[in-house]
């Protein structure tokens, strides 16, 4: 899903202008599945439905920052989020987490062996954002190219891999394939992004589970 | 510490949680998603339960908001954030109607109930409510939206 369609650019220029029909547009085709996606962990129309009306507050508020990088549903949908936690922590249901592990303040998700702490790196918010776009480019490429030589096991297994964090042995049970199957359609996932890590000369030490293997020798 | 939720008890055991009948680990990337509000309902009460019941999950959290003050991407963070492989909503509403080759079909019911995308399962649910709901529901609602964020339109924008 790459940046904002044309048709949401000019919605959002137009809304910008304090176009009232426009406003009346985006509620029209957003406010359905905000309300479902609220609704879901709530289970209540009526709070749901106040959440929501905060969100499109939060998007006129936000407005001026929001610079169409982001899908216009993604933001929204982030948005949205935000004003449930929120909401779930008044009501004692979502527990509030520190803001760091300890007095360490990286926490334990360092790289092991040799390598240098990421948080060592002084890294602008471009910068970060410009090794994001890299690897969310190469991505979208990869998830294409499978889609369209119909390699939806190739693309599931990478899905459960990283979206969902789950070990080769359970990937291979849910898709019934074998553990050396994962294991190489993995390898060569990685393998590709790690070529773009160093073709596009981004630090290896932002993107610690490209390496986990090598680290662990 | 094992969840077993279709027997509803729990187990002590190593760090893992395991969320659903199939016996899965609780992962990094199931942490990460519950930090952004991604997962389904079910599997984001069944987090918090067990973030309340044993403190030291709190750790767990905190130290994934620490490797994103650092700059530390995670690929499935990236993946799921920017939506890369989500079906778009026309897709979906093909694949309610089962307008879609069967391979297509297989891939989507995947992604809504094995991978549990919030997203995906809200826009699902938005057009299935749509064929639900009077259009008399729906138009009041959009109009309440409407009357009460309206007025900061062009102050704010």
């Amino acid at each position: 899903m790459p940046a904002s369609s044309d048709a949401d650019s000019l919605l959002i220029e137009r809304i910008r202008r304090g176009d009232g029909e426009a406003w009346n547009d985006l509620i029209t085709r957003y406010e359905g599945r905000l309300l479902a996606f609220v609704e879901s962990r709530l289970g209540r129309r009526g709070p749901s439905e106040d959440i929501v009306q905060e969100a499109f507050l939060g998007f006129l508020n936000s407005l001026p920052n929001y610079d169409g990088k982001r899908p216009l549903e993604s933001y929204l949908f982030s948005i949205c989020a935000y004003k449930l936690t929120d909401h779930l922590r008044r009501e004692g249901r979502r527990p509030a987490v520190p803001l760091s592990a300890g007095s360490d303040s990286t926490g334990d998700w360092q790289l092991q062996g040799s390598a240098r702490p990421a948080s060592s790196i002084v890294r602008s918010g471009e910068r970060k954002e410009l090794e994001e776009k890299a690897v969310m480019e190469a991505l979208c490429d990869q998830i294409e190219r499978w889609r369209e030589r119909g390699e939806w096991t190739k693309l599931m297994c990478a899905e459960l891999l990283f979206v969902r964090g789950w070990a080769n042995k359970e990937v291979a049970e849910e898709l019934e394939i074998s553990e050396q199957q994962v294991a190489n359609y993995k390898f060569d996932f990685i393998a590709r992004l790690r070529t773009l890590v160093r073709d596009q000369e981004l630090s290896q030490e932002v993107f610690p589970e490209l390496y986990e293997e090598e680290a662990n020798k | 510490m094992t969840l077993n939720v279709a027997k509803g008890h729990c187990v002590i055991g190593v760090w893992s949680l395991v969320v659903s009948p199939m016996s899965r680990r609780l992962t990094n990337a199931d942490l990460e998603a519950y930090l952004d509000e991604a997962l389904s309902a079910e599997e984001m009460a069944l987090i918090e339960q067990e973030v309340r019941a044993r403190p030291e999950l709190l750790k767990r959290l905190a130290a994934i908001h620490g490797r994103r003050d650092a700059g530390v991407h995670s690929v499935g963070e990236i993946w799921r954030r920017q939506r890369l492989s989500c079906p778009s909503r026309e897709h979906l509403g093909s694949y309610l109607l089962g307008a879609i080759d069967e391979n297509h079909m297989v891939y989507i019911e995947f992604h809504l109930k094995t991978i549990g995308c919030r997203y995906c399962n809200s826009n699902l649910g938005d057009l299935r409510r749509q064929q639900e709901e009077t259009v008399e529901v729906i138009e009041s609602r959009r109009t309440k939206y409407f009357q009460s964020t309206a007025g900061h339109l062009r102050r704010k924008s």
